[in-house]
């Protein structure tokens, strides 16, 4: 015989937790006297127990990483400009900057061939105008999503400077190259924004980083005709290939 | 997190505070995440959907009603999202179970993989309506008004579709068994 309605309800509605004082005494009261209530009682307890225990999925793990790359910068009232911001904020001295922490990095990453341990120690006005997009135009960008690094990497130009912003995140050390075959293009500068810890080293035509954690730098090359080109870049955890990506740059016509 | 917590994040991320918004991609991150895989039962797609679902929410903040609760717009979103990813895919729901569980002992990942496993195969042999409601009370804890409030259909409705959907799975948990 089936079971009236109205007690099939409050037998859901007492495993709910969703039943007043006296529904219970009268449910209670049925179930007392009526064998097939008690058994659907006891089978819907026993599937809500089983869904209730099912162990939550955890979310991918950079995940919130990507989300947070994905929404517009914040809009913050902005601070008063220091004294550096507004040397650099002409123009020509961030530019002439820019070039000067080039020829020194150049100068002691290529020439020593050795990778440096430590990210350029005076770079706040470089850094600056990577982290602001108004100053610099976007040529294109990728999206990384591995298990092992995930971000974006962005190609940004500003006059004959070519930009490679990079905000990754990764659990454990991952060396990322960041290739050009244009022979005139020479790399020009490195900047990192908010940790130490990236290595760089850099020869014609290829850019070498290293990596670990949550890491917001730029990489800096001359394009001194403006040309048209591609950067190749290829992430690779303990000498295995985990993403490969191109960016383009094409000049505005 | 109370709903005043919520209402005060909220008005950050109005004023474009990123870290107002991060704190609540914390809260709800995993909810969200967990409600899109139980609709899609993959991992993938749950995740682009979460993405999704957090970039709707970070545009549309001056559209939330504040008289309403937030996690029943972000949880609205998420499962409307999520049927609308079902219907663009346009896809067979499958019934295999697509584990990726890390960090347990051989055999208590086997029972509970084993019991995930099952629980999933049966949602996805009943309708999304269905399917909505036993997601809002079962992985995402809420109560029928609650429920209602989400899917914005009146508490009657909420019981009527809950108690169906809970026959459905009992008859398709032990057609599996």
């Amino acid at each position: 015989m089936a079971i009236e309605q109205k007690f099939s309800d409050l037998i859901h509605a007492d495993i709910d937790g969703e039943i007043s004082a006296t529904e219970k005494i009268e449910l209670q009261t049925f179930l007392d006297e009526d064998t097939e209530g008690r058994a659907l009682h006891d089978e819907l307890a026993s599937l809500c127990t089983t869904l209730d225990h099912v162990e939550q999925e955890e979310p991918p793990t950079f995940m919130r990483h990507i989300i947070m790359n994905s929404v517009p910068p914040t809009r913050v009232a902005e601070k008063p400009p220091g004294f550096l911001q507004v040397l650099l904020a002409t123009p020509a001295l961030k530019y002439a900057a820019t070039f000067a922490a080039g020829v020194f990095l150049t100068l002691s990453i290529i020439n020593s061939s050795q990778l440096s341990n430590h990210a350029f120690d005076d770079v706040t006005g470089l850094v600056g105008s990577v982290a602001d997009p108004v100053h610099s135009k976007l040529a294109s960008s990728v999206a990384v999503n591995e298990v092992d690094i995930a971000g974006t990497v962005s190609l940004r130009s500003v006059g004959s400077l070519l930009i490679l912003d990079f905000d990754l995140v990764s659990k454990d050390h991952i060396d990322v190259e960041a290739a050009y075959t244009d022979r005139t293009i020479w790399f020009n500068g490195f900047a990192q924004l908010e940790s130490e810890g990236t290595t760089v080293a850099a020869e014609t035509g290829l850019v070498r980083l290293g990596m670990q954690g949550k890491r917001r730098y730029a990489v800096y090359l001359q394009n001194e005709g403006g040309r048209e080109t591609t950067v190749s870049l290829r992430f690779t955890a303990d000498g295995k290939v985990v993403h490969q990506a191109r960016l383009d740059y094409a000049p505005a016509t | 997190m109370s709903k005043t917590d919520d209402t005060k994040l909220i008005e950050r991320c109005i004023h474009g505070d990123r870290g107002a918004f991060e704190a609540l991609l914390v809260e709800y991150e995993k909810p969200v995440f967990n409600a899109a895989y139980r609709m899609l039962n993959n991992r993938d797609d749950a995740r682009d959907v979460t993405q999704t679902v957090f970039l709707k929410v970070f545009e549309n903040f001056g559209q939330f009603d504040p008289s309403r609760r937030f996690f029943s717009w972000i949880y609205r979103i998420t499962l409307n999202e999520s049927i609308n990813w079902l219907g663009k895919q346009n896809r067979l729901e499958p019934l295999l179970f697509d584990a990726a569980d890390e960090g347990k002992g051989p055999e208590q990942e086997l029972e509970s993989t084993r019991v995930s496993a099952g629980v999933q195969a049966a949602l996805m042999t009943i309708k999304t309506d269905y399917r909505t409601v036993v997601i809002l009370k079962h992985f995402l804890g809420c109560s029928y008004v609650e429920i209602s409030e989400v899917l914005e259909i009146p508490e009657k409705t909420v019981k009527s579709r809950l108690y169906t959907a809970r026959q459905q799975l009992k008859d398709a948990l032990t057609g599996l068994h």
